[in-house]
């Protein structure tokens, strides 16, 4: 169907992503980048390579994650080609007068020299220049007589501790894959006993047969759903049920924007409300795990609940506003018709078992992740998933947030991410203008890449700003993390910045003009809510 | 991407021309040929398929010069390159016996007797398309405003991605 000259720009855009990520992947190779560790390099090589085949979409986005995971598993782990045989070369100090040594001018790294413990570990000492030549003469009152110092401090393991490759491979089961994974499972279900369907026509119901009732009906049950099944599935299934209401409404009249446009909107809002509502919400929590930061399900939702309200609301508003109608009532067919077969109803418990427990996360103390465990347990051995079923899972998504995870964990502990963040003096900002940046940059990559890979790209930058403390006094983590992730949410101006949208597109009844006005102002509006929600609600939520 | 061809089969020039009339506004994603008999419809198979394109549907009639619509149809359904496409008897004259070979050794999606009327032809060569879609093709979006959007959505669905 299309033509050749788009055959020929997507030939044109694979060639470009190909050749830039290979140039990004060798770039740190020929250049030495002052504070940057050896594993830093290879790091930021991936790191490079990664993003540009993300952005280009050179290679599926999920084939792009299990490269990053190949690449630091043969360069960055203790076991790989890199690191496996490497030990720290060493010297004796000379001790030059009673308090001074003289050291090779390689072992010295700024103020800094660096004792070996054995091959691989070393202590860092504080030193005190006294004069500089081919050997340098320090002063310090740590070092000993017989002390083993590294005579080079750009040494590849300086700098770096070469982990296991298995803490790589180790991220497709970290407890947020397991907490997707059990998301899935019970959305993969309740598709097949179409408890999905059922639930939309007994939630639709109240809204009565008022147009503007009947989208605001859309809306919320649309981001319920999205809330726990993926936004692209709920779409698909909310379309079916719009479809035969778009068949009442004239082809001249705006309603029929209102039909299509709300549902796509309302999925991508709808995927901020819970932890397994969206992969970027995966890829925050993934983070702050990282840094001991546990955010129970519960909390999330308090979190994120009032912002969610808004953006619908507002969206709600948006659209009566700019796409009026003048009709007056419709018929909803709404058949409510439960299955009630015995897997069908092993479902239902399940369901409300692991949705429940979620939620009381506080009273029990079980963490989500292991919650999730049990409809992931429970829904194969009662047989109600089956072999095929958990075949046709979206595992991909898993492999993409798997992949955003480690090549987070490489830009953390290669000091990679402290390094691209350390070059501005960030503590001269006020908090809220960070996050503000913050979300403003999000929101814009996230309008043209996929929302969990601006997550990624992002997430560990906040955090290593953070921990390292160039981000200045009162900086939290779980506010910056949550921020980015709301706004990459919130980034719905095109069709190509979400499969919901892209699915809305798709049908015909709108256009892009159409889309990109609903989109200016939840994404404009979004953030200045997200700002003051981190300023004014989440601190109290979190202490 | 290859093209997705329909292919109307149809001796006589008149009811050939009116079939692809019918069906014009499917033109723009789905190219339509016309053949005259079976051996033309075979070089036009073979031709879409040198081109590395693809036949979504056909739509054949049965009584004409030459090796009847059925035996074309039979023969379609065992060749892979054609096993897929969906196959549509637009006949008046198929007798019973035909009629479930047809059905039976050709495995007919759709019968249509003649007259028929341009609207009810329209559907059923939309269903069939969707139903070939949804079977073949991984990328469902292009042909939501075209095809049966509640069946395409439905089966977005049920793959939860698309």
């Amino acid at each position: 169907m299309p033509g050749k000259s788009k055959q020929k720009s997507n030939q044109i855009k694979f060639l470009t992503g190909l050749i830039l990520g290979i140039i990004g992947f060798c770039l740190p190779l020929f250049f030495t980048f002052n504070g940057l560790s050896y594993a830093g390099h290879i790091a930021l090589g991936i790191f490079l390579m990664a993003a540009v085949f993300w952005m280009f979409e050179t290679i599926p986005i999920y084939s792009t994650s299990m490269l990053v995971i190949f690449l630091q598993v043969v360069l960055l782990s203790q076991q790989g080609v890199v690191f496996s045989d490497a030990s720290l070369p060493t010297t004796t100090a000379k001790q030059h007068t009673s308090d001074s040594w003289l050291v090779p001018a390689e072992a010295v790294d700024g103020e800094k020299i660096y004792v070996a413990n054995d091959s691989r570990n070393y202590t860092a000492i504080d030193v005190k220049i006294l004069n500089r030549a081919d050997w340098v003469e320090i002063r310090s009152n740590e070092l000993q007589s017989d002390a083993k110092i590294v005579s080079n401090a750009n040494h590849k393991l300086v700098g770096y501790k070469p982990v296991s490759f298995s803490l790589f491979f180790g991220t497709l089961a970290s407890p947020i894959i397991i907490l997707f994974l059990g998301g899935f499972m019970l959305a993969g279900a309740a598709v097949k006993y179409n408890l999905d369907k059922n639930l939309t026509s007994v939630l639709l119901k109240p809204f009565g047969t008022k147009p503007n009732f009947i989208i605001l009906g859309l809306m919320v049950v649309t981001a319920t759903l999205s809330a726990f099944m993926s936004n692209t599935a709920t779409t698909a299934m909310m379309m079916t049920v719009a479809i035969p209401i778009v068949a009442q409404v004239a082809r001249e009249d705006k309603f029929r924007i209102i039909l299509a446009l709300c549902i796509p909107i309302a999925a991508n809002i709808g995927g901020m409300a819970t932890p397994i509502g969206t992969p970027p919400n995966a890829i925050a929590i993934a983070n702050l795990g990282q840094q001991g930061i546990n955010i129970e399900f519960g909390t999330w939702v308090v979190m994120m609940l009032p912002l969610v309200i808004l953006l619908l609301l507002l969206a709600w508003f948006t659209m009566r506003f700019l796409f009026p109608t003048n009709l007056r009532e419709f018929k909803l067919s709404l058949k409510v018709d439960f299955n009630k077969s015995r897997p069908a109803i092993i479902l239902y418990l399940l369901f409300a078992a692991t949705v429940l427990l979620w939620f009381t996360e506080s009273a029990h103390g079980i963490p989500s992740s292991m919650v999730a465990f049990l409809p992931i347990a429970g829904l194969t051995v009662t047989g109600v998933m089956k072999q095929e079923d958990i075949r046709s899972l979206p595992w991909e998504v898993l492999w993409l947030v798997a992949g955003g995870i480690a090549l987070g964990i490489s830009m953390e502990n290669t000091g990679l991410a402290m390094w691209l963040v350390a070059s501005i003096s960030w503590d001269a900002l006020p908090q809220v203008v960070l996050i503000g940046v913050f979300g403003l940059v999000a929101l814009n990559l996230s309008n043209f890449l996929s929302n969990t890979v601006t997550a990624t790209l992002l997430i560990p930058l906040a955090v290593s700003m953070g921990t390292s403390g160039i981000a200045g006094e009162g900086f939290s983590l779980v506010i910056s993390s949550l921020a980015i992730a709301a706004a990459c949410n919130m980034a719905m101006l095109l069709p190509i910045s979400t499969p919901p949208n892209a699915i809305a597109m798709s049908t015909g009844f709108i256009k892009t003009p159409d889309m990109v006005k609903v989109g200016i102002v939840i994404g404009l509006i979004g953030i200045v809510a997200t700002l003051a929600l981190s300023q004014l609600y989440w601190p109290f939520i979190i202490n | 991407m290859s093209d997705i061809y329909i292919i109307c089969v149809e001796d006589e020039a008149q009811v050939l021309d009116v079939v692809i009339r019918d069906l014009e506004q499917l033109e723009e994603f789905f190219p339509i040929e016309g053949a005259a008999s079976a051996s033309d419809a075979r070089k036009l198979i073979n031709e879409i398929k040198e081109e590395g394109n693809r036949i979504g549907l056909i739509l054949c009639d049965h009584i004409m010069p030459g090796d009847k619509g059925v035996d074309l149809l039979i023969e379609m359904q065992k060749d892979e390159f054609t096993h897929s496409t969906r196959k549509i008897l637009l006949t008046g004259q198929a007798g019973l016996d035909d009629t479930i070979q047809a059905v039976n050794k050709a495995r007919l999606n759709q019968y249509v007797s003649k007259p028929w009327k341009k609207e009810e032809l329209l559907q059923i060569v939309i269903d069939e398309l969707t139903d070939y879609v949804i079977e073949t093709e991984d990328e469902l979006l292009p042909y939501l405003s075209v095809l049966n959007q509640e069946k395409l959505q439905e089966a977005i669905r049920a793959k939860g991605f698309i």
